[in-house]
C-alpha cells in the first residue's frame, strides 16, 4: 500500500518538474541558452497566487473555483509580462553575443527577482491558507488527498492546452519552426525576435501554474524556493533531452519517481543522491538525453 | 612610475582601513550581536537582538560601564556556517572585543573557532549543540542549555507519559537538529524505546510526502523532530492531509507562531520542549513591562538569555574595570550573576551551570500551555 502511495507522490512532484522544466527546455531550443532566471519565475507566479488569495479572503469570497481561477489567471498574467519583460532586458540586447554572456546576464536576473521580492515582500517563509482540503481514505497506509489529485489533472488540462498551442496554432507552427533553424524561419517572413518572446513568455505562464500549485499544496511561499526546483526542472529537462518538449516532460516524471522512491526504499538522506546519481547514469548512456536528438555536426 | 604611486597609495589606504576602525574603539565598549537578520530564521534572530539592544540600552540609562558606554553592533550571519565565518573575520577586523551570538549552532561552531584565535569572547544566547563547549576554549561561553539536556527532558517525557510503541526520529540533517535528534534517541534506546526510523531530511526543501507515506506504512505512532519550524510545519501539514495521526514533538527550534501559520490546524498537539517562561518571574515583571513600551515581545525563548548575555559582559567589565577578554573570561568562570534567567554561573567549559527547560502543548492559535504529566 506505501507503494501505491509512493507512485502517487511521485506522479505529484512529476507534474511539478514537468511543468518547470518546459520553459527551461523551449528557451534552451530556441537561443541555445539556460535561463537560469526561470526558477524565479515560478517563485514570482507563487507569490502572486498568495496575493490574489489574500485579497479575495479580505474581500470575503468562499467559492473555491473562483479563487482557483483567479490565482492561477493574476499569476499567468504577471509572470508572462515578467517573462518577457526578462527577454526584453536581459537577453535581446546580448543575442549575438558569445553564449556565456547571457548566461551571465540570467544568473544576475535570478539574483535580482530573488533579491527585490526578499526586500519587498520580507526574508521569511509565508503560510499559505489551505483551500482544498480532505482526502480519499482507502485504509490506514493509502489516502490520496484531493490537493494530491489537483495538481496532475491541472497539469493535464495545461499541457493539453499547450500540446494544442504548439502543433496546431500557426504561432506554435512558427515557434517550432524558429526552434528548429532560425535563420531559415527569419528568411520565410517569420519575426523571430517576437516568436522568441513568445516562448519566454508560454515559458512563464507554465511556470506560474507550478507556482500557485506548490504554494496550494505545500502551504509556503518565500524568496528562496525557486531555486532548489529550478535546478531540479533543469535536472529534469536535461534528463528527457534538452530542447524536446515530450522529453521535458518524460524526465520530470522520470526524477520525480527516482526522488519518491528513493526517499521510501533507500533512505531519505540519499534522495538526491539517488536522483542526480540516476542523472548521471542516463547520460553516460544516452548522452543527449531520454527523448533528445543527438547533435550532428556537419562540417 | 604610476605604478609605483599606485602601489604606495594603496598602501596607505589598507593601513588606514585596518587601523581606524580600533582608532575609535576607546570611546565606547562595542558588542557584536550576531545572528541571522534575515533569511529562513530571521524570527530568531529577532528575538536574540531585541533581548541584546534593550539591554545595552537600559545600562546606557544607567551611566554605561565604567563611564562608557556600551554600543550595539548588528550584524547578519543568516544562519549560514560561510556567512558566521566571514562575519566573525569582520568582528575581528573592526576591533570588536565582545560578541553576543551567534544564533545557529551551525554558525556558532565555525565562528567561535576565530573568536577563540583571535581573543574575542563569545557568548551564544541560542546554540545549543553540545560540541561547542567540548573543545577547551577559554573565551566561549553560552547562556542556554544543551541539546543533550532538552533531549533527556523530551526522552522522560517521551517516556513517562506518551508511551509510544514505534517511534520515527527526524531531523534535518544540521548541528542543531541532528544533535538534538541524536540525544533523544539515545535516550529512547536507553529507554528500551523501539526507535525504527532515524532519518534526515533536506533543510529547504518542501516535499516530505515520501517520508510521510513511508512512516504510515511503518506503522510509527510517535514522531520526534530536530529542527527548526519551515520543515515542521511542512511535515505537520502534509502528515494531517495525508490522514498520519500520530503524536509529534520537537525542540526549542520549532516553538515560534510561525509554525501554527504554516501548519494551520496541524499545530494543534503539538509538543515542544523550550526554556522555562521567564516572563512569568516577578523578578522581570519590569523588564517584560520594557519590552511592552517598545511593542516587543519578550516571551520568546532567546530574548531573556540575550538580554543576559550583554549583562555578564558589562557586570564582569565593571568589575574587572578591564576590557581584556581574557581577564574577563577568567572573572566570569568564578563569578554568580542574577540575571533575567535567574541566577547565572558558568562551568569551567563555559555552560551554564543550570538551565530548565519545560514541555509544552502547541495550540493552533500560536499559543502554548504546560503539557500535562500524568
Amino acid at each position: 500500500m506505501q507503494f501505491l502511495e509512493q507512485v502517487l507522490n511521485g506522479i505529484t512532484l512529476g507534474s511539478i518538474y514537468a511543468l518547470i522544466a518546459i520553459g527551461y527546455t523551449m528557451v534552451y531550443g530556441v537561443i541555445g541558452m539556460i535561463n537560469f532566471a526561470h526558477g524565479e519565475v515560478y517563485m514570482v507566479g507563487a507569490f502572486v497566487g498568495l496575493i490574489v488569495m489574500t485579497i479575495l479572503s479580505s474581500l470575503g469570497a468562499t467559492l473555491i473555483p473562483v479563487y482557483l481561477i483567479a490565482m492561477f489567471l493574476a499569476a499567468i498574467l504577471v509572470t508572462s509580462v515578467l517573462g518577457w519583460s526578462i527577454e526584453r532586458i536581459a537577453y535581446r540586447p546580448l543575442r549575438g553575443k558569445h553564449r556565456l554572456i547571457p548566461l551571465i546576464s540570467a544568473i544576475g536576473m535570478s539574483f535580482f527577482l530573488q533579491n527585490f521580492m526578499q526586500l519587498s515582500q520580507g526574508p521569511r517563509p509565508f503560510a499559505v491558507k489551505q483551500l482544498i482540503t480532505g482526502s480519499f481514505v482507502f485504509s490506514d497506509t493509502f489516502s490520496i488527498s484531493y490537493m494530491q489529485l489537483l495538481i496532475p489533472a491541472t497539469t493535464l488540462v495545461f499541457m493539453i492546452v499547450f500540446t494544442y498551442f504548439i502543433s496546431k496554432t500557426k504561432l506554435g507552427i512558427a515557434c517550432r519552426a524558429t526552434e528548429q533553424d532560425r535563420r531559415m524561419a527569419n528568411l520565410l517572413g517569420i519575426n523571430t525576435d517576437s516568436i522568441i518572446s513568445v516562448i519566454f513568455v508560454v515559458g512563464a505562464a507554465l511556470a506560474a501554474v507550478a507556482g500557485v500549485l506548490v504554494s496550494l499544496y505545500y502551504g509556503t511561499v518565500r524568496d528562496t524556493m525557486g531555486f532548489v526546483i529550478g535546478i531540479k526542472a533543469f535536472t529534469a529537462a536535461v534528463l528527457g533531452g534538452i530542447g524536446s518538449i515530450p522529453g521535458a516532460v518524460l524526465g520530470g516524471f522520470v526524477l520525480g519517481f527516482s526522488e519518491s522512491f528513493a526517499s521510501a526504499y533507500i533512505g531519505g538522506d540519499y534522495k538526491d543522491v539517488v536522483s542526480f546519481g540516476l542523472l548521471m547514469l542516463i547520460l553516460l548512456v544516452l548522452p543527449s538525453g531520454l527523448l533528445g536528438k543527438a547533435e550532428i555536426q556537419k562540417v | 612610475m604610476l605604478l609605483r604611486v599606485i602601489k604606495a597609495l594603496s598602501s596607505v589606504l589598507i593601513i588606514t582601513y585596518t587601523f581606524l576602525p580600533t582608532a575609535f574603539a576607546s570611546s565606547t565598549i562595542k558588542i557584536a550581536i550576531v545572528g541571522p537578520i534575515t533569511g529562513p530564521v530571521a524570527q530568531y534572530g529577532k528575538m536574540q537582538m531585541d533581548g541584546a539592544v534593550m539591554a545595552v540600552e537600559q545600562i546606557n540609562l544607567k551611566g554605561g560601564v565604567n563611564g562608557k558606554k556600551l554600543e550595539a553592533v548588528l550584524l547578519d550571519d543568516v544562519c549560514e556556517p560561510k556567512q558566521a565565518v566571514a562575519v566573525a573575520n569582520k568582528v575581528v577586523s573592526n576591533g570588536i572585543s565582545f560578541v553576543v551570538g551567534h544564533l545557529c549552532s551551525g554558525s556558532t561552531q565555525p565562528a567561535s573557532d576565530i573568536y577563540e584565535e583571535e581573543g574575542v569572547l563569545m557568548i551564544t544566547p541560542a546554540s545549543t549543540n553540545p560540541d561547542i563547549t567540548q573543545r577547551d576554549f577559554e573565551l566561549v561561553f553560552r547562556t542556554i542549555g544543551l541539546d543533550t539536556q532538552q533531549g533527556s527532558v523530551a526522552g522522560k517525557y517521551i517516556v513517562d507519559n506518551v508511551k509510544p510503541k514505534k517511534v520515527a526520529v527526524i531531523h534535518d540533517k544540521q548541528q542543531y537538529g541532528q544533535g538534538i535528534a541524536q540525544a533523544v534517541k539515545k535516550y529512547l534506546e536507553s529507554n528500551n524505546v523501539n526507535v525504527v526510523l532515524f532519518e534526515g531530511v533536506s533543510k529547504g526543501s518542501n516535499d516530505f510526502s515520501a517520508l510521510i507515506s513511508k512512516i504510515k506504512g511503518l506503522g510509527v505512532d510517535f514522531i520526534y523532530y530536530g529542527g527548526y519550524h519551515p520543515e515542521l510545519g511542512l511535515i505537520l501539514r502534509q502528515a494531517k492531509e495525508k490522514g498520519l495521526k500520530s503524536q509529534f514533538m520537537g525542540p526549542e527550534g520549532v516553538g515560534n507562531k510561525d509554525i501554527s501559520a504554516i501548519a494551520g490546524k496541524a499545530s494543534e498537539g503539538l509538543l515542544v520542549t523550550l526554556p522555562a517562561d521567564f516572563t512569568t518571574d516577578p523578578a522581570n515583571a519590569n523588564l517584560v513591562a520594557a519590552f511592552k513600551n517598545k511593542k516587543q515581545d519578550s516571551s520568546g525563548p532567546f530574548v531573556m538569555p540575550s538580554y543576559s548575555a550583554v549583562q555578564v559582559i558589562a557586570d564582569t567589565i565593571a568589575k574587572t574595570k578591564s576590557e581584556d577578554p581574557f581577564e574577563i573570561a577568567k572573572a566570569m568562570r568564578s563569578s554568580n550573576y542574577n540575571t533575567p534567567i535567574g541566577k547565572v554561573a558558568f562551568k569551567q567549559n563555559g555552560d551554564l551551570k543550570e538551565f530548565k527547560f519545560v514541555v509544552y502543548t502547541w495550540h493552533a492559535d500560536g499559543t502554548k500551555t504546560e503539557a500535562t504529566i500524568k
